[in-house]
């Protein structure tokens, strides 16, 4: 049992500190809304010269083989921006899913170019929705149906595609954006992000862009899905910290009734409880990082818990940030507005609270899971 | 970072394991499952608490050298959790967890030598004087006199609140020994017996039924000056200290996912058909696992030497608000069968019925009485307010 962090992960959180600071202050951030692409090239690459875009691939496929706990490091100071480039999305969804799914041959081809920089992806898994109708033709399996709410699909070339085949089993296709056969209808998203609806109307697929061959998909899937939670649970922690930060501040320095606001105890006490919203939340998602090398049982555990808590939690210290702002704290004057957006679309994304609030409802109605303290057995 | 134990931890998890197996009869886990008290009342535990000194363990957090175990922190803590998940009771934790400290560190040799092997080995039970009628949440404004006499201390005042006053042989107090200066600097801590003529221990039954309470008058107390510990109105700074001593060492989660637990357990049984109660569950069990990852963070800082910062109040804030959720979400499970009320106390001596329906008989007392959690040891309101100095600077 180890919580220290290692000197390796303090300096990826001062390294993100330092370039955030450099080239990703509002003012950017403000540029990039006001921007129809929502995302910079530019900041990309600074990401890929970092070693950000590769750092939770093996080594041998061009990443860094860092771990759960250095992803929710770099992922709470993104959230601090909050960054609008596409990371969760390309580098852990559709990353951890080619690394846990694709052949060694789809792996080398893909995982080496989204680390450099050059290769940005989208997950059309829509898991709510109906299933996508595919037929395998002679040469190719043709898809057909729509994908919706596919996060950042307009900045992708390539999209990830999931489809239950008629085996029953569960495939993952790689599909170029430009493929034909597939219309994109794209909008902004409250939080400033994009998104996109995918229309395939017989799309040709070529069987080798089956992502591990005829393995089923679900594993992976889920697994992948589990890293994408947990790093977006951390984004929305830093936005949680920053949020706590400002209101904190403008409460020391917001003078009426000639003193500040911060000497209201009302005020005090619900500071307080924003803070320790953030802390908890915190400490929600390192338990789910750390839960990402176990069973699937764990994984889940952990990554819905956190999904419930953070969301919870987003929730409350948004409302609280606002309205201990006042009036200012209802505009987009401040960034404050922004990070509501970004908690509220947080709570959206990856299925909503109250769904994984329910799925952790369910292992922990066995008392014998309810009991289960969290330090684990002894490696071997 | 990493939640593995390592095998050494393991190994000695594995031996907790062995004892609790073998100690927890099921006639102390049903009396501790019946029990509706914040403590569970002394005499169950006593057995218990003999087989852990058999062992050396009956002072987890005391060095070896005053017949403690001398574990580490890991150790601690894996011992209290295993201790609490099996709902295993707690013996004189006044003594271990309070009075023992404070003599290691303020206590003449003298006072070593009398009280601490008889704390280790269950003959005293120890209570606290503090809380005052007027001095509750400002403390430092007890008005208890301890006037110097020559060959003792007149004591005269009331303490209130004080917990198991009525199993206790020995207390300890803090009294006023100078009116004048900063209200903290006229305070003494004050070892007495608790058979000194003059000392008067009225019961105060609480709302769910339990004696758990007293108020203790002193009238004209002639207490021997032999009972002074450190210096005369060094007494705040000696109540401040333990503060500093517990540090990490009183982890909750265990105790609170206890309680998660049995509170799956009643909906399984009583409620499985109502989703919105297993919902509330979750919410619970999910700052349950924020609370114990705090803890094992702080665990781990002390480990590796570092300053753990402040968060002794930021976990009572938050366990005990756990704690009386789970209670009131008990009653919800419940509904009318909470009504049906046993006075008796404690329960498990009280009660003659089917194991299925007694459990019911505990829920109210539970309810009513943990609405104490967020009062006692600090208010949440007290806690807040410490936290927004600590926390933010306010």
């Amino acid at each position: 049992m180890d919580l220290q962090p290692t000197e390796e992960q303090q300096l990826i959180r001062e390294s993100a500190e330092k370039f955030l600071a450099d080239r990703y202050g509002p003012e950017t951030f403000r540029a990039l809304i006001d921007s129809d692409a929502r995302w910079s090239p530019d900041i990309w690459n600074g990401f890929a010269e970092l070693g950000w875009l590769g750092l939770p691939f093996p080594e041998d496929a061009g990443g860094f083989g860092m771990g759960p706990a250095e992803v929710v490091i770099l992922m709470e100071q993104f959230g601090r921006v909050p960054v609008l480039e596409p990371y969760v999305s390309s580098v852990i969804l559709c990353g951890k899913l080619i690394e846990l799914l694709g052949t060694d041959e789809q792996r080398g081809a893909l995982l080496g170019e989204i680390a450099s920089g050059q290769l940005r992806l989208a997950f059309a898994h829509d898991a709510l929705e109906g299933p996508m109708t595919v037929t395998r033709g002679a040469d190719a399996f043709l898809l057909s149906g729509v994908k919706r709410a596919v996060h950042d699909a307009p900045m992708a070339e390539i999209y990830l595609v999931s489809c239950t085949l008629d085996d029953g089993t569960v495939a993952v296709f790689s599909v170029p954006a430009n493929a034909a056969g597939i219309t994109a209808r794209s909008h902004n998203t409250l939080d400033g992000r994009r998104l996109s609806d995918l229309d395939f109307a017989d799309a040709r697929i070529p069987p080798e862009a089956r992502l591990g061959g005829g393995t089923d998909g679900r594993a992976a899937i889920d697994e992948a899905t589990a890293w994408a939670i947990t790093a977006s649970c951390a984004d929305a922690v830093g936005a949680i910290s920053a949020m706590v930060e400002q209101t904190v501040d403008y409460a020391k320095q917001r003078e009426q009734f000639g003193q500040p606001i911060a000497k209201f105890q009302v005020l005090q006490h619900r500071l307080v409880d924003m803070k320790i919203a953030e802390e908890e939340a915190r400490a929600s998602v390192l338990l789910a990082a750390l839960s990402l090398d176990g069973d699937a049982a764990m994984r889940e555990r952990g990554a819905s818990g956190a999904k419930a808590k953070v969301g919870r939690a987003a929730r409350f210290v948004h409302q609280a940030a606002i309205q201990t702002h006042g009036a200012i704290g209802t505009t987009d004057e401040l960034m404050l507005g922004w990070y509501a957006k970004r908690l509220v679309a947080f709570e959206k994304q990856f299925l909503p609270t109250r769904r994984h609030l329910g799925r952790y409802a369910e292992i922990i109605s066995d008392p014998e899971a309810a009991a289960a303290p969290l330090l684990r057995e002894a490696t071997a | 970072m990493d939640l593995r134990l390592s095998k050494e931890d393991h190994a000695f998890r594995d031996e907790v394991r062995a004892f609790l197996a073998e100690h927890m009869t099921d006639g102390l886990r049903r009396a501790m499952e019946l029990n509706t008290c914040f403590i569970n009342e002394p005499p169950v535990a006593l057995a218990f608490h003999k087989a852990l000194h058999a062992k050396g363990w009956a002072a987890p957090n005391w060095p070896e050298e005053f017949g403690g175990t001398g574990w580490s922190p890991v150790q601690r803590y894996i011992y209290e959790s295993e201790s609490a998940r099996v709902g295993a009771p707690t013996f004189n934790d006044q003594g271990i967890k309070h009075i023992g400290p404070i003599l290691m560190k303020y206590g003449t040799k003298e006072h070593q030598d009398a009280y601490l092997p008889r704390i280790l080995s269950g003959e005293d039970v120890w209570c606290q004087g503090y809380s005052e009628p007027g001095a509750g949440s400002d403390l430092a404004s007890l008005k208890t006199r301890a006037v110097d006499e020559g060959d003792h201390y007149l004591v005269t005042g009331q303490k209130i609140w004080t917990t198991h006053a009525h199993f206790a042989n020995r207390i300890y107090v803090l009294v006023r020994t100078n009116t004048e200066g900063r209200k903290q600097e006229g305070i003494s801590f004050l070892i007495m017996d608790m058979d000194l003529p003059g000392i008067i221990v009225r019961p105060i039954d609480g709302s769910g039924g339990d004696h758990e309470f007293n108020e203790v008058f002193f009238e004209d107390v002639r207490a021997p000056k032999s009972g002074l510990v450190g210096e005369e109105n060094q007494g705040w700074e000696i109540a401040k200290y333990l503060l500093e001593y517990e540090r990490g060492g009183n982890p909750q989660a265990a105790r609170v996912r206890a309680r998660l637990s049995s509170v799956a357990r009643l909906i399984k049984r009583y409620a499985d058909d109502d989703p919105s109660l297993t919902l509330r569950l979750a919410e619970v069990g999910t700052d349950i696992d924020a609370m114990e990852m705090l803890e094992l963070t702080l665990l781990s800082d002390l480990q590796s030497g570092k300053n753990p910062g402040a968060v002794s109040s930021l976990l009572k804030l938050r366990w005990s608000a756990m704690q009386q959720q789970l209670a009131e979400l008990a009653l919800d499970i419940a509904g009318e069968d909470a009504l049906r009320w046993e006075s008796g106390r404690p329960l498990y001596e009280s009660l003659q019925l089917p194991p299925d329906t007694e459990e019911m008989l505990g829920i109210g007392p539970r309810y009513l009485n943990y609405r104490g959690y967020s009062i006692l040891g600090g208010t949440s309101e007290i806690q807040t307010s410490i936290l927004a100095k600590q926390l933010l600077g306010l």
